[in-house]
């Protein structure tokens, strides 16, 4: 599936080319990795429901990620970047949590 | 009687995934009433709606009309965006494991330097006593004759200044905290401290030490977190303070002072220890000497 083939390029691309990040980029990596899971988790709880649709998937994770570097971003110039990205990671934490439990369910009880 | 925060209406949900009727996915979120929903229950109304709504929606939309889901193109989008997400997770993994090692050497770096300066000091230290002692020596060999009466005002001085070793007949003071003392309230600060001190000079004690700490005119007691520092040396509970002085005398006017009174009261009130014990002799070390920094001396001739 071509789906797969991107996920190994990307693995492969990672860890062979080890991708320096611009200092100004830095900050935001954390929580765009974690905006991007929990697109991610999303895409996945739909595919096993039959409900997956790639546009759909493409513009989550764009907009969850490029959202969440927004939210920092705005934050720090406020001052209030620890509260906000706190508050941003709970919130997507909660809903990773969420999302793999009912991935557990519909792989274990369907 | 309503809550100053309900507003007086409920509007309907909005028009969405659960108006589709009959191709409801089961164990989908939906958005129904989400309003009021995360009024009341903000946790729960997080777990329910965790999956993109879009989803339900577009399966539903194209289950309507009949038509494929997705092109090939769209195919290819993902593949490309799981490949940026993994190289996004990849870089964060090797950063964050570069950071700490740089930071572990860095740290390491830092307390190999800390003990290199330690010795350094400590051996600039010994080298100035050896010198100090020297000084005295050559001193002493160069003020023969009408220069004796020197050497004697230069050590009655040092004696006073602290700057010099003394010894003699005196009195032991011990002040420790309260027995189980938790806070500080109920230890020994370093205003207590300086009080005693203050009441010794004034009932008569000529040289004072603590914990072996000499007190000179330039002499600090400083509290410092848990621990008092006295010439910059942290010193901690039970304060051992050898005063050289009368020791007939000294102990009933250190009880007449105010700082007798104050210390009879702080044992009475917040339990600190305190026991003065006369001592038929006494030896205090001098004291590292501090270079003046303000106070010159007054060139007007010879006073003898």
């Amino acid at each position: 599936m071509i789906a797969v083939l991107g996920l190994l390029v990307g693995v492969l691309v990672g860890v062979v080319l080890q991708p320096d990040v611009p200092l100004w980029l830095e900050p935001y990596l954390p929580i765009a990795v974690v905006a991007a899971l929990d697109a991610v988790f999303g895409a996945a709880r739909a595919f096993l429901e039959g409900t997956f649709s790639d546009r759909v998937f493409v513009i989550s994770f764009v907009s969850n990620v490029v959202l969440a570097a927004l939210i920092v971003l705005l934050g720090d110039k406020l001052g209030v970047g620890a509260q906000l990205s706190t508050g941003v990671i709970v919130v997507l934490g909660i809903r990773i949590f969420s999302n793999t439990a009912a991935i557990r369910r519909l792989i274990f009880h369907a | 009687m309503s809550s100053p925060g309900d507003e007086p209406d409920r509007a309907p949900s909005p028009a969405g995934p659960s108006d589709q009727g009959g191709t409801s996915v089961a164990g989908t979120a939906t958005v129904h009433g989400s309003r009021d929903a995360a009024r009341d229950d903000l946790l729960g109304y997080l777990s329910r709606n965790t999956m993109d709504a879009d989803y339900a929606l577009v399966a539903a939309r194209s289950a309507e009309s009949g038509r494929s889901r997705d092109s090939r193109g769209s195919r290819w989008a993902t593949a490309v965006v799981l490949a940026v997400f993994l190289v996004l997770v990849m870089t964060l993994f090797t950063q964050t494991t570069q950071n700490a090692d740089s930071e572990d050497n860095e740290r390491s770096q830092l307390i190999g330097q800390v003990g290199q300066q330690q010795k350094a000091l400590g051996e600039r230290q010994g080298a100035v006593a050896r010198l100090a002692a020297s000084n005295t020596r050559v001193r002493a060999q160069l003020l023969t004759g009408t220069g004796s009466g020197l050497i004697g005002r230069v050590e009655r001085l040092g004696l006073r200044a602290g700057t010099v070793a003394a010894s003699g007949p005196g009195v032991l003071v011990v002040v420790d905290d309260a027995p189980n003392a938790a806070e500080a309230r109920n230890r020994v600060l370093d205003s207590d401290l300086q009080k005693l001190i203050n009441g010794l000079w004034e009932a008569g004690g000529e040289a004072i030490a603590i914990n072996g700490q000499r007190l000179t005119n330039l002499s600090s007691i400083r509290q410092a977190g848990a621990a008092i520092n006295v010439n910059f040396v942290g010193l901690s509970a039970p304060y051992q303070v050898e005063v050289i002085g009368d020791p007939d005398t000294l102990p009933s006017r250190f009880a007449e002072t105010t700082s007798g009174a104050t210390w009879f009261d702080l044992q009475q009130r917040v339990g600190l220890r305190f026991s003065m014990s006369v001592r038929s002799s006494l030896e205090l070390p001098a004291a590292e000497r501090t270079p003046l920094r303000y106070a010159t001396v007054i060139k007007e001739g010879d006073d003898s």
